[in-house]
């Protein structure tokens, strides 16, 4: 085995990913304070109830919205369906917080709800007869409206692949349009489904903001509160623990149905791309009703609901210092975006040349900190340096690093890499995988040595892809708040922390000009990315 | 220092740590020859290219280029130090350049060749002018082959290296190309080795065929004693062009078979007088003549174009091919009786 400089940086990646994950495990055995007992005998079950009944609810609900959408945009064609197609992506720039925060506007008492009632019909007590999405319930349709789509994108990928062979086929064999969605479409789409519902599943268990503003009490507040609160970081690991066993549940089925996914993938010949179907009048117009009222809930709603507030609230726009904001959101994104690109190139690059397989073993193992809640990792960091400088640091007579890593910009850049490396690993990754190794061959033997053949074929070849991933993690780290909430240094707020913070105490209105802000700069990216992810042809 | 322009010395070629050919020895006498590798698909044809090329390395023998060892279990020369150039039987174009681009980038600007090729020449032999301005996803496989032989052409390598260059190439004008390039390989002093599984296309194209059967070179020879003179029962059935009958040596010129009688001819090899051989027999060895009295039933008749080649059974139910021209004025149908030439009288003698 060569101890290289690939092997080296892949091997420094993986253990900056590894030690929170091993922070966790290995603190299940310490001890912990009475807190511990008092909530294993009351408020562990409702925790772990409570995660699993949010986890079921929003599964099936992103199921039906996800899959839903995906199937009609990509096999029918009915007024708008082109714009719903990349509209629908839009649900990701608002993130479930902050749909929660325009749950709770919308609906509560005398809210926008009943403002809209009160001028289209008078002076009334509406409140009783408005409905209140709150709890448990708020919860649900938050994430959900937040998160579909995770399923959509992949599902109306999967669809797109599908070959009009494969539906032709099925009208041979005397289908029905009915049993060939069952037998034919939706079979060949199940991986992409799974792969989908398994990203909301690990989304959904490491909620923060909309849960803990519903105040349901699921194993991530509990996380949180147990540090926060009952400053007991053991018990918190302890909680992290349970977690974890759930979500690498769910992110081995994500990996084996990702694995299948690829035979659906029919790259070489015999790809022949879809007719779409117009439906009739009628159906035309059920369409174009299902598309909208998601469009119109997951996006439109909340949007409209924090626009409305910041109109009717104009002060607060002007107490906010935006330009400060913005240059803290800017700041985060352009350091964390390098750095996880640089580590990701070098990383991919490495393993394509080198070949390796303990260094495909660490690639793998790096990858998993995107399935690790943001809580978990915050509060697994601080536990880990805590302890490096307890007994490390501070024993060989150095100063304490802590000031270094907590409450610092490099603390929390080091943790977004972590639970974001993933995201650029396999953006790259997967742009690599396009370069026939073929290509690298040809390369060396027209005379280019390794590092022309890196600067001058795969650069120019993956710079659409460096792009993406850079749109990725901008999109991430904007909407992102537990890591942020927990690491960020003194006063040095982002449009996420801000909406919280303001929400938390609260002042819904004033959570309004940050979420506004949030969900304009997230649509966005969204709207550059969209055309990388729903490219309509079979490149 | 060896005197061949290109030679391979007791190499032994191995991918992922699984030898596949074992102890060649092949070499190229003068620059600007053309030899080919021909075998089954998965015989290590192609790690043999690409051990050549630097792509893979060696742990015993030595391959020399030039009077210079380029790969030895001590020496290895870098790919992009070798001035070989490889075409990859699958696409190996970059995918975000054009093809002009692609094909251009072959040129070195700092060759220490003296070749003068001509890309534009290279490019209408090819028939890719239609298709320079496209990227490679928008072509065809075999327009990708062919654009990528351009490539490699236009690089003026010391040693061309083609990996089954014209698999993919419509057979409508695979000869067409397979005539150009040989031209072009001629004219331009190109030293080439070309793996292919076709045995016409190896028996065109090279002076010399190495036959890979086996984990070995079986035989290292020119097209025609290759064909004619196989040195092996591996190398008759791989060529899959003839059967081998049971027969007694009868003499120094003659040997006797059960079904056909006395054949004469010039043996290749010499055979004690009583001993029993197993004689080669090819499609046009034996003469077509109903006015002999030695008649083989027909089993099969397969039209080739230029002839027809019979499958006659003999009275010991062996399955004899023996080709008739397709203008022969009198042709037979299946379970027709098949008159044979007598006496039979081949040009040599081969058995084994």
């Amino acid at each position: 085995m060569r101890i290289n400089f690939w092997f080296i940086s892949s091997l420094f990646v993986s253990l900056i990913i590894i030690v929170p994950i091993l922070t966790v495990f290995s603190s299940f055995f310490e001890n912990t304070t009475n807190y511990f007992e008092i909530l294993k005998n009351t408020f562990l079950f409702e925790y772990t109830l409570n995660s699993i009944c949010l986890l079921v609810s929003v599964l099936f609900l992103t199921f039906i919205i996800g899959t839903g959408s995906a199937y009609l945009v990509s096999f029918y064609e009915f007024p708008l369906s082109n714009f719903f197609k990349w509209a629908l992506i839009l649900s990701f720039a608002v993130p479930p917080y902050i749909y929660a925060y325009s749950l709770t506007a919308f609906f509560e008492n005398y809210g926008t709800a009943y403002t809209i009632l009160k001028n289209l019909f008078g002076e009334a007590n509406y409140n009783s007869h408005i409905p209140k999405f709150d709890g448990m319930l708020g919860s649900i349709l938050s994430i959900s409206f937040s998160l579909f789509g995770y399923v959509y994108i992949l599902t109306r990928a999967s669809f797109l692949y599908q070959s009009q062979q494969l539906i032709d086929l099925g009208k041979n064999l005397g289908f029905s349009s009915y049993k060939s969605f069952y037998s034919i479409i939706l079979p060949s789409a199940r991986p992409a489904i799974v792969a989908g519902l398994s990203l909301v599943a690990m989304e959904t268990l490491a909620e923060f903001g909309a849960v803990d503003f519903f105040s349901i009490n699921t194993l991530t507040t509990g996380i949180y509160n147990s540090w926060i609160a009952f400053d007991d970081l053991a018990f918190a690991n302890q909680l992290s623990f349970f977690l974890l066993l759930f979500i690498f549940a769910l992110f081995i089925i994500e990996n084996l149905s990702r694995k299948k996914a690829k035979y659906h993938f029919n790259s070489r010949g015999g790809f022949k791309r879809k007719e779409k179907f117009k439906l009739s009048k009628s159906k035309a117009l059920l369409a174009f009703i299902f598309c909208f009222l998601v469009f119109f809930l997951s996006f439109l709603f909340p949007l409209s609901q924090m626009l409305y507030w910041t109109i009717k609230f104009p002060e607060n726009l002007f107490d906010l210092d935006i330009v400060n904001l913005l240059l803290n959101t800017i700041y985060l994104v352009f350091l964390s975006s390098i750095i996880l690109i640089l580590f990701s190139l070098i990383s991919n690059y490495g393993n394509r040349v080198s070949n390796n397989k303990i260094l495909n073993l660490l690639s793998t193992l790096s990858i998993s900190g995107y399935a690790i809640p943001g809580v978990i990792l915050a509060v697994a960091f601080i536990t880990f340096i805590a302890w490096f400088d307890e007994t490390i640091i501070k024993t060989l007579g150095f100063l304490s690093i802590k000031k270094i890593f907590f409450g610092s910009i490099l603390g929390l850049v080091l943790v977004y890499f972590i639970r974001f490396y993933s995201l650029a690993f396999n953006g790259i990754k997967s742009g690599y995988e396009k370069i026939n190794i073929n290509v690298d061959e040809s390369a060396y033997l027209l005379g280019y040595s390794k590092r022309k053949t890196f600067m001058n074929i795969h650069i120019p070849f993956l710079r659409n892809s460096l792009l993406f991933v850079g749109i990725l993690i901008s999109l991430e780290i904007i909407r992102e708040l537990p890591i942020t909430l927990i690491l960020r240094p003194f006063n040095f707020e982002t449009f996420a922390t801000t909406a919280y913070i303001s929400a938390s105490e609260d002042l819904l209105e004033a959570a309004a000009v940050p979420s506004l802000f949030l969900i304009l700069i997230a649509a966005f990216f969204i709207m550059i990315t969209s055309k990388y992810i729903l490219r309509d042809n079979n490149e | 220092m060896s005197k061949n322009f290109f030679e391979i010395k007791d190499v032994t070629f191995a991918i992922g740590g699984k030898n596949k050919v074992n102890d060649v020895n092949i070499s190229i006498k003068n620059e600007g020859d053309t030899i080919c590798i021909l075998g089954p698909s998965g015989i290590g044809k192609t790690t043999m290219l690409r051990t050549i090329a630097g792509l893979e390395k060696i742990n015993k023998g030595e391959i020399i280029l030039k009077d210079k060892v380029i790969s030895s279990n001590k020496i290895h020369i870098e790919p992009e130090k070798r001035n070989i150039a490889l075409s990859f039987q699958e696409n190996s174009l970059f995918p975000h350049y054009s093809v002009d681009k692609n094909i251009h980038l072959g040129i070195k600007k700092n060759s220490s060749t003296d070749k003068n090729i001509n890309s534009k020449e290279i490019i209408k032999i090819l028939n890719i002018e239609d298709i320079l301005s496209k990227y490679p996803h928008q072509i065809s496989a075999g327009e990708a082959q062919r654009a990528s032989l351009a490539r490699s052409l236009i690089s003026q390598p010391d040693l061309l290296l083609l990996d089954e260059p014209l698999s993919n190439v419509d057979q409508s004008f695979k000869e067409d190309i397979q005539v150009a390039l040989k031209q072009l390989l001629n004219k331009n002093k190109i030293t080439t080795i070309v793996v292919t599984h076709d045995s016409y296309e190896a028996f065109y194209l090279g002076s010399k065929c190495a036959l890979v059967l086996d984990n070995e070179v079986k035989q290292f020879d020119d097209p025609y004693n290759v064909y004619h003179f196989p040195n092996s029962v591996e190398v008759v059935n791989f060529l899959n062009r003839g059967i081998l009958l049971p027969a007694k040596v009868t003499g120094g010129n003659s040997l006797e078979n059960d079904d056909l009688g006395i054949i004469k001819g010039k043996f290749i090899k010499h055979y004690p007088t009583g001993s029993n051989v197993k004689l080669l027999l090819q499609p046009e060895d034996l003469e077509h003549d109903d006015d002999s009295n030695l008649k083989l039933e027909v089993v099969d008749r397969k039209f080739r174009g230029t002839n027809f080649i019979y499958t006659l059974k003999t009275p010991s139910n062996r399955l004899i091919p023996v080709a008739v021209h397709s203008h022969h004025w009198e042709q037979h149908e299946v379970n027709e009786k098949f008159g044979i030439k007598r006496p039979i009288e081949l040009e040599h003698i081969v058995c084994f």
